[in-house]
């Protein structure tokens, strides 16, 4: 029962030292954050070994990293891997091996992002066959709001969320009132505007929910409490660690994610352990993908990885 | 094209209108979408028999993503409930009004999860640090990083 600070236009964020609770930057600092330069790189010194921290503590090593990051847009242009690696090249050289490892493996640029939920809708709108990617995306999220229904989410909560991702999926193919039709930059500007963004990660986040309650014997085995490591209830978890605004989906959730959209996802995990970089294939048994979404994870944190195997 | 938040809580509001509050709970005003009030009772055997707070809710353009303020009043002879987690100022100490906001949660979730924090208190007292708290407190509740230390 400690108020950490009472003063008015104090950032309510702490540093992640002092402070074991995580949130997410809110949309008012993330609607400024889109006016601010961009940022500088937050330096890891070589003396830092990485590979004997915990987890915990890497997540906190990147949400520190985040943190110094509060001006960056939302969601950027595509940037060469390049600009990535520049920012570890002062710190832990397995960091800048594993970077140097996914470009030899063809990912050449990076989108940094707060979520799938960019990656996804990007997808339908560079399908070789947009008016089927359309059909079979919006045929599997038709499903979807009976699904929350049943875990119990109220019709109001979430359909104006769902409403503004299938319009944006429609919109692929099918003009707005505006006679325009989805482009790539269309696309941006939509998960650049924090109300559309924010509503849209937030649906995914239901959508996570709603699966691994529907399914909580599959799930159950895999969730402990992130501080206590204690084994958690499906409905209190989802409660608190995936419904929540600002908490990072982790594997756990990704796998949810992956099975209710039916969706493939690749994500090469960038802890810095190991020169070695390897890729975590999500792929649910009933699936739509052509290809997979591919990501690259800092604990805490996913962008986008792009390259001409992608 | 509405805000989300109009939106939101136009359906909220039509769905009080419809359905009704929750026993204990009645809708006092909510003439626009910027502050709705509320009162609360505890029913049947607890700590606050016979006793009604009123609730204030304050939400901004992003509301739900972004949690509403809620205090209890404790103007015009109103006072906030006696409790470990309410200061004499109205503020509460609630994770779900902080860190685990959700937009999943409704002003009537809230509303309940509220009267069930009354309901199971054993103990009427105040927050060890009221006295410092209330000296220095922001107007907006939102504004205090409140630290969560238990479940109830």
């Amino acid at each position: 029962m400690i108020p950490m600070n009472s003063e008015p236009d104090v950032p309510l964020r702490d540093p992640p030292s002092q402070s074991g609770e995580e949130e997410g930057p809110s949309a008012a600092e993330q609607a400024k954050a889109i006016e601010q330069p961009p940022p500088q790189p937050v330096e890891i010194t070589a003396d830092t070994n990485l590979s004997e921290l915990s987890a915990a503590q890497m997540y906190e090593l990147n949400q520190a990293h985040e943190t110094a990051d509060v001006h960056r847009p939302l969601i950027a242009e595509i940037a060469p891997i390049a600009e990535l690696r520049a920012e570890y090249e002062n710190g832990s050289t397995l960091f800048v091996q594993q970077i140097d490892n996914l470009e030899s493996q063809g990912y050449s640029s990076i989108r940094r992002t707060r979520a799938v939920a960019f990656a996804y809708v990007e997808q339908v709108l560079k399908s070789s066959d947009p008016p089927l990617a359309v059909a079979t995306t919006l045929s599997t999220l038709e499903g979807t709001p009976a699904l929350l229904e049943t875990v119990g989410y109220q019709n109001l909560v979430f359909d104006d969320f769902y409403s503004v991702l299938v319009q944006l999926v429609r919109n692929v193919t099918i003009p707005d009132e505006l006679g325009n039709k989805l482009t790539n930059q269309t696309l941006l500007e939509a998960f650049q505007s924090p109300a559309e963004s924010n509503s849209i990660v937030v649906y995914m986040r239901m959508l996570t929910s709603a699966q691994m309650q529907l399914n909580a014997e599959n799930f159950a085995p895999f969730l402990f409490h992130p501080e206590l490591g204690e084994p958690m209830e499906v409905k209190e978890f989802c409660e608190n660690f995936v419904d929540a605004i600002g908490k990072e989906a982790d594997h756990v959730q990704m796998t949810a994610l992956s099975q209710i959209l039916r969706i493939d996802i690749s994500v090469a995990y960038l802890d810095g352990r190991s020169e070695q970089l390897d890729f975590v294939k999500f792929s649910p048994e009933e699936t739509t993908s052509s290809s997979p979404i591919v990501l690259l994870y800092r604990p805490g944190h996913y962008d986008i990885l792009e390259g001409s195997y992608s | 094209m509405a805000s989300i938040s109009s939106r939101r809580l136009a359906k909220e509001l039509m769905e009080i209108k419809n359905d009704g509050c929750p026993v204990g709970i009645n809708l006092v005003k909510a003439d626009d979408f910027s502050t709705w009030w509320f009162t609360i009772q505890v029913m049947g055997e607890s700590l606050y028999k016979n006793e009604q707070f009123t609730l204030q809710f304050r939400f901004d353009p992003q509301y739900p993503i972004s949690s509403p303020a809620v205090q209890f009043v404790v103007t015009d002879g109103k006072e906030a409930p006696v409790h470990p987690h309410v200061y004499s100022n109205g503020h509460i100490c609630a994770s779900i009004l902080g860190n685990e906001w959700s937009p999943v949660l409704s002003v009537i979730a809230v509303c309940v999860t509220l009267q069930s924090m009354l309901a199971s208190c054993k103990e009427k007292q105040r927050p060890i640090d009221n006295d410092r708290y209330i000296k220095h407190a922001p107007e907006n509740p939102k504004k205090t990083r409140f630290h969560y230390d238990d479940d109830t």
